[in-house]
């Protein structure tokens, strides 16, 4: 018998995942000082009452004109106030998404004012059934974290408000965490004291959020008075916010990636300050849709592989400053799901989870985000997956690399049947709409292609699936806010 | 005016799977394996060969001790140059160079007129070959078949031959033996222009595959000899099966790779000191429900990724796989599995991509597979290239000059950037309205026209095969067939 001896490899160091990394420190430095010499010699200008108060109290240059110039060590003063972590938690409490570095969750959205009519093949204008179905599908796809609205309510009785029928859509229907859209700060209120009503106040809100507010600016460093009033009342209230500067290369950026990183970082800091002006250490998570046009529309494009490329690099340069990310993910131009719809979210979705963007969002939408569909989340579900397989790289050890199993089974040998392949082929990705089998067997059972077997797994979904029913009592609350709502505002 | 100092840069994205560590403890592996468990030989005069220098020989197994393998890896060269035989191409084998290409012999092949299913015939040979040169991300030929309607022991030398005549692209030839090797050899140097201009730059490289696992038949030693005797660079890869020949656990899989493509590096440098060899091959698993070796499988593209990351760990070239499907047809699934195989292998760096337009498994090639992939690479390659940060692109100026809200349409950097800026051949960036208007085609719809028109309109390089060139292979292939109707008939009696 074989002495027992102490046995230790030492001084061993694993990836304990895959590593992807397109900047360097160095790189990411250079940009950030552009960023901060934008804030100092031109600033951002904005309108909004409350916020040039602010900076007008502050150490920031405010010109007649409402340009507001910002000196860097306020820009770093607020940096430090942001914090490291934060969590969303869905209304039952069991489903959360955690936003600390290289944590990624991906989710549905956003706003599409259509969606892909099943039936006809056609568009048309989405429902508060649409965002509804939406959810429940959300709910039920293992590998979406988090729900955003698929489509507009866009037959609201009051189009001021679907914003808030949105959210009941979503949260009657998905039990994880949300993020929403808000018209305006009102809107954002409303959503927010529904959201205090299933947590049972205020603070309890605070503490443990049930959605992050999605607030997405247009105009480069010149952020509306919308924006502003959503990001002051988000930020006094503890409610995660989600910034997201939008920019079209060559148009509102400069074309050169790396000056649209700058501009957009530049517009992050900006908004930075300002929440740490109105009240310092409110979640915020940075964000941003920076693309080439789309051809014959003044959108960015959602499938180009420069959104792919700066949103990657955006989250690199967002976590070397210790601060959240979001990004646009499996979306596309395509208007159909097809090789292009698939192509483009696989790529978006890869450079986002590899970068280790926070909130992944966007997923489901069609047409530049002008329209929804169902059978894209489902596809996108399975990406997920299969990128996630390779995101999670290979582990080295004595019983992996099974050195013993293959001088047994030898040269010429089969490791089929051996218990080693048993204990291990569990940890594979196992597809679900993806098909492998063999001619035969295909064309024997119809020879159907992905979308084929794509469709009937929607309807699946949406026949089968029934998410925790929402307390009928909470329900009529809420009610209560929106119908409050629909009719002030007309 | 101040300078700056101390400055490292990306001049690509960086991905990596396994740490210095890692790629160590799999390197300890394949010398544990070659060492103790060893490999099956069936070549007596290999296997006496690897005696002399000191390996262990019992029947057809032999076993390797380190300083073989150490010493093999001493002679491998760096770089390999491979030039067209019309001299305007030259494409280098060395760490990190990327090509992206179309994989070898698939029985059936996708008819881009009528979308069927049917053999592969000898004109698809020479139609592949001159999609490949018309295709800017495609950057080595192979068939993506095999003729069945030649001979059928000298279906890789028609092959060859039709491809060579219509592409300045590297082939990557693959023959059944010896005999057919030397056939496509002749082929080469006639294409050469004569054997010593070979001799100064070979003009293609051969593809050979051992049998998973651990085992070398025959052929697959004896065409790796004739490669390392005449100087020609050669891929010697298996097709490992996850669960299937190798373990299902990737590192093991690994091992498995690495130590099966050693064996004929040993081999090729004992022979011919500093010959070029290729290590790699297609890495994935056994789909346990229906029993097939997933081209598609994203644990494909991540077993592919992890073995570049070990032949640039031991300085041998890589024979990666990706742009495959295990779809019957051209659908959302292809381009799902493609685009996530494309991506990783773009990103790991390996030498040779192989089997782009590979549909079912590998038993179908597709054009329109490989039409397609190549939108897919070019979309790999913006990201994968990473981002050029100098004074001129951060832009501060021209930001500061624009101010909050300002328009950039016109300015003389937006003309210069934008003109940089990659632009889609197949995917639609157009509304809604126009997209309706024009017929509401789909990808695949576009796909098919564009693979159409570069089989009606584009010609390639065969106009400038000089005539007597022309003569000489028709003589190779003349002399061939004799030899196999000779053969044949030996048989017979």
């Amino acid at each position: 018998m074989l002495e027992k001896t102490m046995l230790i490899k030492m001084n061993q160091q694993a990836y304990g995942t895959t590593r992807f990394q397109i900047l360097t420190g160095d790189q990411i430095e250079q940009i950030y000082f552009a960023a901060l010499d934008v804030l100092e010699i031109s600033g951002a200008r904005i309108s909004h009452p409350e916020a040039l108060e602010l900076f007008t109290n502050s150490d920031a240059v405010v010109s007649e004109d409402n340009r507001v110039r910002i000196p860097t060590a306020m820009v770093e003063q607020a940096l430090g106030s942001c914090p490291s972590k934060s969590t969303l938690t869905g209304r039952n409490g069991k489903r959360s998404v955690k936003l600390q570095k290289n944590e990624v969750a991906f989710g549905s959205g956003a706003d599409a004012g259509f969606v892909y009519d099943r039936k006809s093949g056609e568009r048309r204008e989405s429902s508060f059934a649409d965002v509804e179905a939406a959810a429940k599908i959300v709910d039920y796809l293992p590998r979406l974290d988090f729900c955003m609205s698929h489509g507009r309510v866009s037959n609201a009785p009051n189009p001021k408000t679907y914003d808030r029928h949105q959210f009941l859509a979503m949260i009657k229907n998905c039990t994880k965490p949300l993020v929403v859209t808000s018209i305006d700060g009102d809107g954002l209120r409303d959503q927010w004291e529904m959201a205090c009503l299933l947590r049972g106040g205020e603070k309890e809100f605070r503490l443990n959020p049930l959605f992050a507010t999605f607030i997405r600016s247009d105009s480069p460093l010149m952020s509306s008075n919308d924006t502003v009033d959503k990001l002051l009342f988000a930020t006094e209230k503890g409610i995660p916010a989600v910034y997201t500067p939008c920019a079209v290369l060559g148009v509102t950026a400069p074309a050169s990636i790396a000056g649209v990183l700058v501009q957009t970082l530049a517009d992050a800091l900006f908004t930075v300050v300002l929440c740490c002006l109105k009240k310092p250490g409110s979640p915020l998570l940075l964000g941003g849709i920076q693309s080439v046009m789309a051809q014959a529309k003044e959108t960015p494009s959602y499938g180009s592989p420069e959104l792919h490329l700066t949103s990657a690099a955006m989250t690199e340069i967002y976590k070397w400053l210790g601060l959240l990310s979001s990004s646009a993910g499996g979306c596309t131009d395509a208007k159909v799901v097809d090789e292009q719809a698939a192509s483009e979210s696989v790529m978006s979705i890869y450079n986002n989870l590899m970068a280790g963007t926070n909130l992944i969002h966007q997923i489901g939408c069609l047409d530049g985000g002008l329209t929804g569909s169902l059978a894209s989340l489902v596809m996108c579900d399975e990406i997920i997956g299969m990128v996630k397989q390779i995101a999670k790289g290979i582990q080295v050890t004595d019983e992996t690399l099974a050195l013993d199993i293959l001088k047994e089974v030898g040269p010429g040998g089969e490791f089929l049947s051996h218990d080693h392949t048993y204990d291990h082929w569990k940890e594979w990705f196992r597809p679900t709409i993806i098909d492998r089998s063999n001619y035969e067997v295909w064309s024997d059972s119809g020879s159907k292609t992905y979308n084929d077997r794509l469709e009937p797994e929607v309807d699946r979904i949406l026949e089968s699936h029934a998410p925790e029913p929402l307390d009928e009592n909470i329900v009529q609350e809420m009610k209560k806010i929106i119908n409050l709502a629909d009719k002030k505002e007309v | 005016m101040s300078t700056r100092t101390n400055q490292t840069v990306n001049q690509t994205a960086q991905f990596s799977i396994l740490s210095q560590d890692q790629k160590q403890r799999i390197f300890e592996g394949m010398i544990e394996t070659l060492r103790n468990t060893g490999v099956h030989l069936h070549h007596e005069q290999a296997r006496e060969l690897l005696k002399e220098h000191g390996a262990l020989v019992d029947g057809v197994s032999v076993k390797i001790p380190q300083n073989l393998i150490l010493d093999a890896l001493a002679t491998v060269p760096p770089v390999t140059v491979v030039q067209s035989w019309d001299g305007t191409r030259k494409t280098l084998i060395e760490k990190n160079q990327v090509l992206f290409g179309p994989g070898p012999t698939p029985p059936n092949f996708t008819d881009p007129h009528t979308l069927e299913r049917r053999k592969y015939v000898r004109t698809d040979a020479a139609m592949v070959a001159r999609i490949c040169q018309a295709l800017p991300n495609i950057g080595f030929v192979q068939s993506l078949g095999t003729i069945s309607d030649v001979t059928v022991s000298l279906a890789d030398v028609y092959e060859f031959a039709e491809m060579v005549q219509n592409t300045t692209k590297p082939i990557l030839s693959w023959a059944f033996s010896r005999n057919t090797c030397s056939d496509i050899h002749q082929i080469a140097i006639a294409m050469a222009g004569g054997e010593d201009a070979f001799k100064q730059c070979p003009n293609y490289v051969f593809y050979g595959e051992p049998i998973s696992p651990l085992l070398s038949d025959f052929h697959a030693m004896d065409k790796a000899m004739y490669c390392a005797e005449n100087g020609i660079p050669q891929v010697y890869t298996p097709c490992c099966i996850g669960g299937g020949t190798v373990p299902a656990t990737h590192a093991g899989q690994l091992v498995c790779a690495l130590s099966e493509s050693m064996l004929g590096v040993v081999v090729a440098q004992l022979i011919n000191p500093g010959t070029c060899v290729i290590m790699g091959g297609v890495q994935s698993i056994m789909d346990m429900q229906y029993s097939v070796y997933a081209y598609g499988a994203p644990e494909l593209g991540l077993l592919s990724a992890a073995l570049t990351e070990m032949a640039k760990f031991v300085g041998l070239p890589m024979f990666s796989t990706a742009g495959c499907t295990d779809t019957k047809i051209l659908d959302p699934q292809g381009a799902i599995e493609a685009a996530t195989s494309v991506h990783s292998a773009m990103l790991s760096g390996a030498n040779f991509i192989h089997d782009v337009g590979y549909f079912e498994s590998g038993m179908t090639g597709s054009v329109l597979q490989l039409v397609m992939a190549d939108e897919q690479i070019g979309m790999s390659h913006v990201v994968a290239r990473g981002i050029d940060i100098n004074d001129e692109t951060l832009a501060v100026e021209e930001i500061c000059n624009a101010g909050p809200g300002g328009n950039y349409s016109d300015t003389d950097h937006t003309k210069k950037f934008a003109a940089s800026l990659w632009q889609p051949t197949l995917m639609d960036r157009s509304s809604y309205e126009d997209w309706a208007a024009q017929g509401r085609k789909t990808m695949k719809d576009r796909i098919i026209e564009k693979t159409r028109d570069i089989i009606a309109n584009f010609e390639g390089p065969i106009s400038k095969v000089p005539e007597d060139t022309k003569k000489k292979i028709a003589d190779i292939l003349q002399a061939a067939e004799a030899r196999e109707a000779e053969n044949a008939g030996a048989k017979s009696k």
